[in-house]
């Protein structure tokens, strides 16, 4: 069988085996978590907007939308914390995203260190909507940006380990494959909007 | 398009000649050298993380075995499934029959260089299912039935026109007449055609850039969210890997997954990171997850001079600042892994007789080695492979004939000291404005460069009469 005949063949060879890692130690963001990481994430082609709490959601998603000259037609994520996000003037589905469709999705964290979004998949937070739509408008809470990836694998732990995906995202989707010259939307969307709530 | 690893001389000359190449590879070596330098200066003290780096892919290389079990029982526990391989058509074989098991057509694949090196799409057309590569630039050499030639931008080699050209050709649906003029709008064509593929999609294979013991979790990194794509919409998901690409856990791998994209494009992480830990549950409804494990010559490294080179994490680095690699890119190494990868690995994985041309290949500029992230001594393996060749017969006789010749002379002073006067008097009456042009026998060598000429006397003359 050959997992037995790969594994004796490593064990066949006489290695002089490392010793255990220490652990790393990376530098620490300085200052306000959530300011660093909004700093980050607008540096890589990212509109990301600072906002009071849920009741400002509806106002910057319509200006959102009109930004882009996209249709008032918006999907939103099953999740609970998007449960009561009420969108007048726009059309609301719950389906998942087709390539050209705006959705909202809910991040379980932040880290200011790379500027990324950390999406725990679960019921109400399917991986897929972070690639399958033109426009994505994410809302994370300000008290859950953290400062390095190690923090969400952290917390995560202590909510019974990582779920069955786990995606980091850092910009909209972009490709350097034609002429090692950077354009955006290539599978996942064109754009991504972040909406940071202070409480 | 060389395919052959023997034919690397010829392939090289070949490349130096090509037009469309030159600029190509001028504007990668600026572009990825410059980005790097970048990343590094941004990070602040890159060279403690690359150190953490190292030392976590040496434990990993030296405990492949428990990290592999403990790796397994992990997948298990989550629901997946692990499959391991000896040689690649057992890998080949493997994929094959988790494919028919699952019923599957057509496979969209995220970028994987573990399938090239396995052969894996031939070999799934011969058998009836069409594989689909994602990754926007290994979809492109796919439809011009082209390896990729380099790591992470398997067609940088092309231009734009190109690119429009095998559109038009292969995108019938569209119109005959409309624009390809701009990238944006090329981008947007392969998004809209990969995209019903992906819905389509009975299955899909990613590879993965780290697995960790401890969670029994996947890891690919993109710029373009097609490897998420690839996991998350067909009803089965493959992980097709190196044995040696595991880590104790996510720990582990968040120290490598800031030194990958630095080294690579510079970024301080890629768009998309994904850490795919079982089948995919929830509303994407997935209902399989399988990792095969390749050793495929990997293991038979371990314990020689070469077992560094095991830590590789793939970042390209040492492709993107080889002079080598720069001349020529990557076609002409006709292996799956090019520039000082391959002459470290290709050697071990293929074959001293097959590859040892990629080992000789190296001025030793050592710049691979510096710009390495997990610190691996390239030109040392390299040496190593060619101290193989030389023991095992297998150098050229051209070369051999000549190092023995310099050896036996070395070997016995005096004919040295008189073969050198007399060589350097000699090189002296034959040069012109300082400079030998041309020797018998050396076309090749002087079609390129002079030789400068020698001042006269010997440095063992010089130092009779100095000391």
């Amino acid at each position: 069988m050959s997992r037995e005949h790969i594994l004796s063949a490593i064990r066949a060879r006489k290695l002089i085996e490392a010793p255990t890692p220490g652990a790393y130690t990376a530098p620490k963001t300085e200052g306000d978590l959530a300011e660093a990481f909004a700093k980050k994430l607008s540096a890589q082609q990212t509109d990301v907007r600072m906002l009071d709490s849920m009741r400002d959601v509806p106002d910057a998603i319509a200006d959102i939308l009109r930004g882009r000259n996209m249709a008032a037609e918006i999907r939103i994520a099953p999740d609970s914390e998007l449960a009561g996000l009420d969108l007048p003037n726009v059309e609301v589905r719950r389906e998942p995203p087709g390539q050209f469709d705006a959705a909202v999705t809910f991040a379980s964290f932040a880290i200011a260190e790379t500027g990324t979004l950390a999406y725990a998949s679960g019921k109400g937070s399917p991986a897929s909507w972070h690639f399958r739509p033109l426009l994505e408008i994410a809302i994370v809470r300000a008290g859950t940006v953290v400062g390095e990836l190690e923090d969400v694998l952290a917390a995560l732990k202590s909510r019974g380990g990582i779920p069955s995906t786990l995606n980091l995202v850092s910009g909209p989707s972009r490709t350097g494959d034609i002429e090692q010259t950077m354009e955006l939307g290539a599978h996942g969307p064109k754009s991504l909007a972040v909406l940071v709530l202070k409480s | 398009m060389n395919q052959d690893p023997r034919q690397f001389p010829k392939a090289a000359r070949e490349a130096l000649n090509d037009p469309l190449l030159r600029p190509a590879l001028n504007r990668m070596k600026m572009n990825f050298a410059a980005r790097r330098a970048y990343g590094v200066q941004a990070y602040g003290d890159f060279e403690t993380l690359r150190q953490a780096g190292r030392d976590i892919r040496e434990y990993a290389v030296t405990h492949l075995d428990t990290l592999l079990e403990t790796f397994e029982a992990s997948v298990l526990a989550k629901g997946g499934k692990v499959h391991w391989a000896s040689d690649a058509e057992e890998a080949r074989q493997t994929i094959l029959s988790i494919l028919r098991e699952a019923g599957a057509k057509t496979v969209t694949k995220g970028k994987s260089m573990v399938t090239e090196e396995i052969a894996l799409n031939p070999f799934l057309e011969a058998n009836g299912i069409v594989p689909v590569e994602t990754d926007l630039g290994e979809y492109i050499v796919q439809l011009r039935h082209e390896p990729p030639s380099h790591l992470i931008a398997p067609a940088f080699h092309l231009t734009k026109e190109q690119v429009a050209e095998t559109f038009r050709e292969v995108h019938t649906e569209f119109d005959p007449n409309r624009s390809l003029v701009e990238r944006n709008t090329l981008v947007q064509e392969a998004r809209a055609v990969l995209r019903a593929k992906f819905e389509a999609a009975d299955a899909g294979i990613t590879g993965g850039n780290f697995i960790t013991a401890a969670e029994g979790a996947a890891i690919i990194v993109t710029n373009e969210g097609n490897g998420d794509l690839t996991r998350l919409l067909p009803k089965t998901h493959i992980v097709v890997t190196g044995i040696e690409k595991i880590v104790r856990d996510m720990n582990d791998a968040a120290v490598l997954l800031r030194l990958l994209p630095r080294s690579a494009t510079g970024q301080a992480i890629s768009t998309y990171v994904s850490i795919m830990a079982g089948p995919v549950g929830e509303r994407d409804e997935q209902r399989s997850f399988h990792v095969v494990l390749v050793d495929n010559g990997r293991s038979k490294l371990l314990g020689t001079e070469a077992q560094d080179v095991l830590r590789c994490i793939r970042c390209s680095a040492c492709i993107n600042h080889c002079p080598v690699y720069g001349a020529i890119g990557g076609h002409a190494y006709g292996a799956t892994y090019m520039g000082p990868l391959g002459a470290a690995l290709n050697p071990g994985m293929i074959g001293v007789a097959e590859t040892g041309h990629h080992a000789n290949a190296s001025t030793f500029c050592g710049r691979c080695a510096e710009v390495c992230p997990v610190m691996i001594p390239l030109p040392k393996i390299m040496r190593y492979w060619r101290a193989v060749e030389h023991a095992e017969g297998l150098a050229p006789k051209s070369i051999t004939f000549g190092l023995s010749l310099w050896a036996f002379a070395a070997k016995h002073p005096l004919l040295y000291r008189f073969g050198a006067s007399l060589l350097a008097r000699l090189l002296k009456l034959m040069s012109r404005g300082g400079a030998v042009h041309s020797l018998p026998l050396m076309k090749g060598w002087f079609a390129v460069r002079d030789f400068p000429a020698p001042q006269g006397k010997t440095f063992h003359e010089q130092w009779q009469t100095h000391r």
